[in-house]
């Protein structure tokens, strides 16, 4: 339980606090983001704390940081012997580097009477918190060998649960006192940062790497620039309130249907017997359709042909309705030869379905938008919204063994012998398109 | 042409008798808080002396200004871009307490509250860092008037330039000499403390060319007050903010000069716009040292030109400027008469405050061991003076004596004009010449140092209040309390 707090718990406080604090700090007295520098009042040992604390204290940050970050790259390197010993040696150099540093630094805050002038509490707590934190680090390194390397699969691990919100302190569970502590104090740091002077952190002057010589301010412009954006703020404050009213109208009208759902939910639904009926013979005929429809797609992935109708069957005034190979609607007719006609049902204009009947000039109608189609063709009328002809498909005309008798590609001649017999008692099959020939 | 408008400043060193009245009222209005007890926005400084800050002038130390590296290129001599970010950590630059003095004051509660006793009470000195008693070794103005004295004037670096002789010759007891150079931020055109900071809080006024700190965005990293060759921007140590003088803004847009302008005895103090061109200041700052302060002219632009007027008003620079402009009397010391120079230019900053060098010391000689007036002349020559024309050049014009012995010689013959026009007993038709100055111009210069109403020697441009964005309070009711230019009391420093 209190591993869960300080594992968990106190991770996500800590970050929380953090981020808020340090928001919040910035909002209401952005005046005391800083390190309250002394330099000015005790100059000779400050050389010797201030360097080598954050060259050391930032060369560890970089490494955890790293391990962090890319752990992958990390132990691919750590898992070399040489790296791992130089990275090791140079962690506890480093820390030896801070320690010293913060030695200074403390002393001197608690002997000089000018630093004790600007010293506040906090940064007693916060340079003493320090000193513990490197030394249990320290400590960590020495009795719990090539933390380098055992980190990336127990701290790195751990954090990144925290990170991803899926906190597992099975990693760190185990881990002894020692190196708990240091965890545990690491976010005690995180938690006290925005009420302390270590938020000079986010006040790293980066911008100054880019940033011209000299900097000029015109208040006059500035004013015309705020009076513009007051104007816009206005402006937009204006259509603010409109598009707010508008969202509490709907919000509410909304509300009381969903206020309504709720009655009913909690009211609970009346038991209809006839009403259940309804929805699964709903559901049943649902089912049947995405049946039928899988069954003739099966069907048009297994055959090469598949019958449409016999010859006998069809007219040349009313055509009749069958699925091509695409799973669109077509038609077939029989042509002034005797012979069938094989025309795609789905208008080229914004695909409703082609009419079946023939009119007096050979046409059919597509009842959406009024366009003709000239079966033999294809062709729409002149002033008809479709502008593309309905396509001709390729069939073949087979006997009843499944002999094929005679064969049409739309445009070209018609293969095979026409004999009276034949189309009596022709079967009519369309062809499955190849996208080669096509 | 890039015409900006600069509110500048002359001081008429002739006129001033050292009495800091301006730096008691400046301390009065902006420094009387805690952490900016040590501070002198204005200060006064006994020439040859140290200075305040202790050899303020010795960049081999703090490494202020600009330098040219070898591609002509100006480049600050504290940091780069790169270690500026090494010297967040300790800046070896720095000047700490010990190069100014630390702040004191007296136990006056001791004189009540003593038990009775033989003796008079006395108040003890007490620091105002510490609050304990110290031993005061040294305050703002630790040197003043000792121009003789060996610890403070004859450590005065523009002495380093002389020869041995002269420097004996200055010493002499009896010749001791002496002139007041009185000091507040120059509001340079070319500023390294605005170049040098990391926050990017210093900047420029466009419309008057004040230079001021956004005390909400520095962030105290000091690296503007090792960058300033003048040592004229201070940290505050309370609250951890770095603070300057701000030509008292806040009376500049009411129509009041700033307050060490208003309360000046001697009345040494000027105040006019100057138009100059933005692009050129740079460019000017990169010539050798001789040749600097004719550079300076080059890029101060006359204001009666109708090209420089178009462009000003091009850049937003108002007619009421313009016209402050044209009445200014600094542009006349400057440019017109050319007898006033920017102090140690070759700092490269451009510095826009001028002085018109002392007369005085020059104008004795001495003779056998006293101090004499006669000779060939009514007045004694240059090559005589107390105070070495090298002195004064190391002063005003990085070192070109030329430049030095030109003015010297206009403001002599101001003098020599001003005898023959009331005593009328000498021909001053060829000392004119020489000086390359006409009648008009000597009357000219004589009324406007000796007998000028406030107005001529303030030329305020009427900076407008509901013009400015840096809205103060008002510093009676900010007394006590620091953090410069806030309505409300800061978080710390309080």
């Amino acid at each position: 339980m209190t591993d869960a707090f300080l594992l968990i718990g106190l991770p996500y406080l800590a970050v929380f606090t953090c981020v808020v604090g340090c928001y919040y700090r910035w909002r209401t007295s952005r005046y005391s983001y800083s390190s309250l520098s002394s330099q000015f009042l005790e100059n000779k040992q400050l050389l010797w704390g201030s360097a080598p604390w954050h060259i050391g204290i930032i060369g560890i940050l970089l490494g955890h940081a790293v391990a962090f970050c890319l752990p992958e790259v990390w132990n691919s390197l750590m898992s070399q012997r040489v790296v791992l010993i130089i990275v090791e040696t140079i962690g506890i150099a480093l820390a030896i580097l801070s320690i010293a540093g913060l030695g200074v630094l403390i002393f001197r805050r608690l002997t000089s009477a000018r630093i004790q002038a600007v010293t506040s509490t906090m940064d007693i707590v916060v340079v003493s918190l320090l000193m513990i934190q490197i030394i249990l680090g320290l400590l960590t390194a020495l009795q719990y060998r090539w933390g380098a390397a055992w980190s990336t699969g127990t701290a790195t691990p751990y954090l990144w649960s925290l990170v991803t919100l899926r906190p597992d302190i099975s990693y760190v569970a185990d881990f002894p006192m020692l190196i708990k502590l240091h965890i545990v104090l690491a976010w005690v740091l995180v938690l006290i940062l925005p009420f302390t002077r270590l938020v000079h952190l986010l006040a790293v002057p980066l911008e100054y790497l880019f940033r011209a010589p000299q900097l000029v301010i015109w208040n006059t412009r500035r004013r015309q620039e705020n009076a513009i954006v007051a104007e816009i703020k206005t402006e937009s404050r204006r259509e603010f309130i409109k598009a707010a009213a508008g969202i509490t109208i709907a919000g509410g009208l909304i509300s009381i249907g969903a206020f309504d759902k709720l009655l009913n939910f909690f009211k609970g639904t009346p038991h209809d017997e006839t009403a259940e009926v309804d929805i699964l013979a709903k559901k049943l005929r649902r089912l049947q359709q995405t049946a039928e429809e899988r069954a003739l797609e099966l069907e048009r992935k297994k055959n090469e042909y598949i019958q449409i109708a016999t010859l006998s069957e069809l007219s040349p005034t009313k055509g009749k309705y069958f699925i091509d190979y695409a799973m669109n609607p077509g038609l077939v007719f029989k042509g002034d030869n005797g012979l069938p006609i094989l025309i795609s049902a789905k208008c080229t204009h914004l695909g409703c379905t082609v009419g079946s009947e023939v009119d007096g000039q050979g046409r059919i109608l597509c009842p959406c938008h009024v366009s003709y189609f000239d079966v033999k063709t294809g062709k729409p009328n002149d002033e008809a919204p479709a502008k593309l002809p309905l396509r001709h498909f390729s069939w073949v005309l087979m006997d009843e063994n499944g002999k094929i008798i005679l064969r049409q590609n739309p445009g070209k001649p018609v293969e095979g012998e026409i004999t009276p017999e034949v189309l009596a008692r022709g079967n009519i099959y369309i062809v499955k398109p190849h996208e080669e020939s096509a | 042409m890039d015409v900006r408008a600069q509110v500048s400043m002359i001081f008429h060193l002739d006129k001033c008798i050292g009495c800091h009245t301006c730096s008691v009222a400046c301390k009065n209005i902006w420094t009387d808080r805690p952490g900016a007890e040590y501070m002198w926005w204005n200060n006064v400084e006994t020439k040859p002396g140290t200075g305040f800050p202790t050899h303020w002038e010795d960049q081999e130390k703090f490494n202020g200004g600009w330098k040219l590296n070898d591609q002509k290129d100006l480049k600050l001599r504290s940091q780069n871009k790169a270690d500026a970010f090494l010297k967040l950590f300790y800046n070896p630059n720095q000047p700490t307490m010990e190069d100014y003095y630390e702040p004191w004051t007296y136990k006056y509660a001791d004189l009540f509250s003593a038990p009775a006793g033989n003796d008079q009470p006395i108040a003890i000195p007490i620091s105002q860092v510490t609050g304990e008693p110290i031993d005061i070794k040294s305050g703002p103005n630790w040197d003043d008037d000792l121009s003789g004295s060996p610890i403070y004037a004859e450590n005065d670096l523009n002495l380093d330039k002389l020869t041995e002789e002269e420097r004996n010759q200055l010493f002499e007891v009896e010749r001791l000499t002496m002139f007041y150079l009185p000091r507040i931020c120059n509001h340079c055109a070319n500023p390294s403390c605005v170049a040098s900071c990391p926050s990017g809080a210093i900047y420029k006024r466009g419309e008057d060319g004040i230079v001021l700190i956004n005390q909400e965005k520095c962030r105290g990293w000091r690296a503007c007050v090792a960058a300033c060759p003048y040592k004229k921007i201070y940290y505050n140590w309370k609250t951890g903010k770095s603070e300057k003088c701000i030509l008292c803004y806040p009376r500049l847009e009411t129509g009041q000069p700033p307050a060490c302008f208003h309360s000046c005895v001697g009345r040494i103090r000027y105040l006019g716009v100057l138009l100059y061109d933005a692009e050129r200041a740079v460019e000017a700052m990169k010539v050798s040292n001789p040749s600097l302060v004719e550079a300076q002219r080059t890029a101060i632009l006359d204001p009666n030109d109708p090209k420089v007027v178009e462009s000003a008003l091009k850049n937003g620079i108002s007619d009421e400027f313009i016209e402050s402009a044209q009445r200014s009397p600094v542009y006349k010391y400057v440019m017109e008469w050319k007898i006033a120079l920017p102090l140690h230019i070759e700092y490269r900053t451009m510095p826009m405050l001028f002085y018109v060098p002392p007369l005085l010391p020059v104008m004795g000689k001495s003779l056998n061991g006293t101090y004499e007036q006669t000779g060939e002349g009514f007045f004694t020559g240059l090559a005589e003076s107390r105070l070495p024309m090298k002195y004064l050049a190391s002063l005003f014009s990085a070192g070109n004596t030329t430049v030095i012995e030109d003015v010297m010689k206009k403001l002599m013959a101001v003098r020599y004009y001003k005898r023959q026009t009331s005593v009328n007993d000498m021909d001053v038709s060829q000392i004119l010449r020489e000086s390359k100055l006409t009648a008009e111009q000597a009357q000219a210069i004589y009324e406007l140092t000796a007998i000028p109403t406030v107005y001529e020697r303030y030329a305020l441009p009427p900076l407008q209040r509901e013009e400015a964005i840096e809205n103060t309070c008002s510093p009676q009711a900010c007394k006590g309390c620091s953090g410069l230019g806030f309505n409300e009391a800061p978080a710390r420093g309080c």
